[in-house]
């Protein structure tokens, strides 16, 4: 049997900060308050699996990404991480992961991406050729030679977080973490992440643990989805699952000049809008998105139609209301 | 070898953003040339008036703001991180370095590069050279006096920010000691005495970064020179030992940052 990439067993994770009284009285006084950031959760990756962590705000996923990486030291619990422990052996580790924050740059703003790539090199301690190899490979796959020459900081936001993901696999890591990868981007360059992501992953056997909001990135990169809340665990489930459960609704905006606009088909629900705006809830499991479209263009008026899936916290309130 | 090598390959990249933009670039380092240059006119000035100030010359004094200069200048361009390191703390930066296989103070000292640095590096190589009355025999304690003063000055910086681990209101008290240093370090070192002396060989290390130095260049000697040495090696100590403290803090998750 093969070992686990990522083996967790109760890892908690408790931050202490003070919270000072309301008014004058906060000058002069305030309370220890704790807060389980990750309260003891259990879970193993198997290699070249791809798990996405989903949860609100809050939730942990960061810290959990964080003590996993070698970043954060935890309160309690034992991980392994391609059998090693990663706060213990940080920088051996460092040398068979690649990690991605979505909010945090590894690149230098005003130099061209490939100088950047060309100092992470001797961070990695790289071979040229193996290098040289390597980025040839992502610039291709990725799409990169336009802006392989181009300074990060004037980069748009999703061709930067292609050079960041780019810049995370060069050394050729085991396993990938990503943190909110998509975060901020518009659809075009969200469907090129994810695809490159997965394609990436799946060709090279490689193992993937991403934190994400989007629904999307869930079901399209990953294959199992592990939904925290509070910093536990409530559901650890195949996506195929999930997305039976819980992510088969979309929802459908119409803007009209006149009246609200009526469609009558099973699974399809209404929202509560304002005027010329209609929002309709569409359980994809019994009508298809372009069916409800079909009939809302034949009740005619319709000036714009957008398709949206739902916010992920609504997704994970359903998560939450069926677990209990 | 390698860390060496790869210090010196962020270093020049830090320098290529700073140089990025070249009007700004210029624009930095004129404006120093000029801030320097009214400085040291008006010390010429004073001295044109009064001769010496606690036994210091115009020599002495130039000796003492041209390394100053030089060694501020060379700490913004080779170390160009340290100067607004409580603020990287604070905002978590800390976190893409730690996922990467090499040491954390290093990456964060060398990928930052001051563009007004230059100005002070040629400032001060031009007072030493024109008015500090040095010969080529002084050289080699010259180069010890930048090093060590530079390491000084440069721990105390370290040392200062790493209390942004402990408090986030840390980055500007940082800053106001860095300058309080700095400014320390523009006096002649013979005005000070008692508690104010004691200050400026311990808090903030004016005495290590440029008044002992001095003492190395004008009356050079094994005792000097070991003082000098002994002096940058504890501060290097002491600021490598806080952040590391800092460090530990931050990854158990106690700090503030992040």
């Amino acid at each position: 049997m093969t070992t686990p990439a990522i083996t967790v067993r109760q890892l908690r994770k408790t931050y202490s900060y003070g919270r000072r009284a309301p008014g004058w009285r906060g000058i002069l006084s305030s309370e220890t308050v704790t807060l389980d950031a990750v309260a003891g959760v259990d879970f193993e990756v198997a290699r070249g699996e791809r798990v996405a962590i989903i949860g609100p705000n809050g939730a942990g996923k960061s810290t959990t990404l964080k003590m996993l990486s070698g970043v954060l030291e935890p309160t309690g619990g034992s991980a392994e991480v391609l059998g090693l422990t990663p706060w213990r052996a940080r920088q051996a580790l460092a040398y068979r992961i690649g990690v991605v924050f979505g909010q945090r740059s590894q690149l230098w703003a005003e130099l061209p991406a490939r100088d950047s790539f060309r100092l992470l090199r001797r961070v990695y301690d790289q071979e040229a050729a193996s290098f040289e190899r390597r980025l040839g490979e992502l610039t291709e796959r990725f799409g990169l030679a336009e802006i392989l020459n181009q300074p990060v900081g004037r980069m748009s936001l999703g061709q930067r977080m292609r050079c960041e993901i780019t810049a995370s696999l060069l050394h050729g890591p085991e396993l990938l973490f990503l943190d909110e990868p998509t975060i901020g981007l518009d659809v075009t360059a969200k469907a090129a992440i994810r695809d490159f992501v997965r394609d990436h992953a799946r060709d090279h056997g490689q193992t993937v643990l991403l934190t994400s909001h989007d629904t999307r990135d869930i079901e399209l990169v990953c294959e199992r989805v592990i939904v925290v809340n509070r910093g536990r665990i409530v559901v650890d489930q195949p996506t195929d699952q999930l997305r039976k459960r819980f992510l088969g609704r979309k929802v459908i905006t119409l803007q009209s000049a006149g009246a609200a606009i009526a469609v009558d088909l099973p699974g399809v629900t209404t929202r509560p809008s304002q005027a010329h705006t209609t929002i309709l809830e569409v359980d994809t499991r019994q009508v298809r998105v372009e069916q409800v479209i079909a009939a809302a263009l034949a009740a005619g008026g319709i000036e714009d139609v957008t398709i949206e899936d739902p916010p992920m916290e609504e997704v994970i309130h359903d998560i939450y209301a069926a677990v209990g | 070898m390698r860390l060496v090598r790869l210090y010196f390959e962020e270093v020049a990249a830090a320098i290529r953003c700073a140089f990025a933009d070249r009007a700004n670039f210029a624009i930095q380092v004129g404006g120093m040339l000029l801030n320097n240059g009214v400085f040291l006119a008006l010390w010429w000035m004073f001295f044109a008036g009064f001769r010496s100030v606690g036994g210091w010359g115009l020599a002495d004094m130039a000796l003492m703001l041209g390394l100053m200069m030089t060694l501020f200048g060379l700490c913004g361009v080779l170390l160009g991180g340290y100067r607004d390191l409580a603020a990287t703390i604070l905002r978590g930066e800390i976190d893409a370095i730690l996922t990467q296989p090499t040491g954390v103070l290093p990456r964060l000292l060398a990928r930052e590069s001051s563009a007004t640095a230059w100005g002070d590096i040629v400032g001060g190589l031009v007072v030493l050279t024109l008015f500090a009355h040095l010969g080529w025999r002084d050289l080699p304690a010259v180069a010890l006096a930048l090093v060590c003063g530079m390491a000084v000055f440069a721990s105390a910086g370290i040392a200062f920010a790493s209390l942004a681990f402990w408090a986030a209101g840390a980055r500007s008290f940082a800053r106001d000691l860095t300058d309080f240093t700095l400014l320390f370090s523009s006096y002649p070192g013979s005005i000070y005495r008692g508690a104010v002396k004691v200050v400026a060989f311990t808090v903030l290390p004016a005495g290590f970064v440029v008044m002992l130095p001095v003492k190395l260049v004008r009356a050079p000697g094994w005792e000097s020179a070991g003082l000098v040495v002994l002096g940058a090696a504890l501060y290097m100590a002491l600021a490598c030992g806080l952040f590391d403290l800092g460090l530990r803090r931050y990854r158990r998750g106690a700090s503030s940052a992040g």
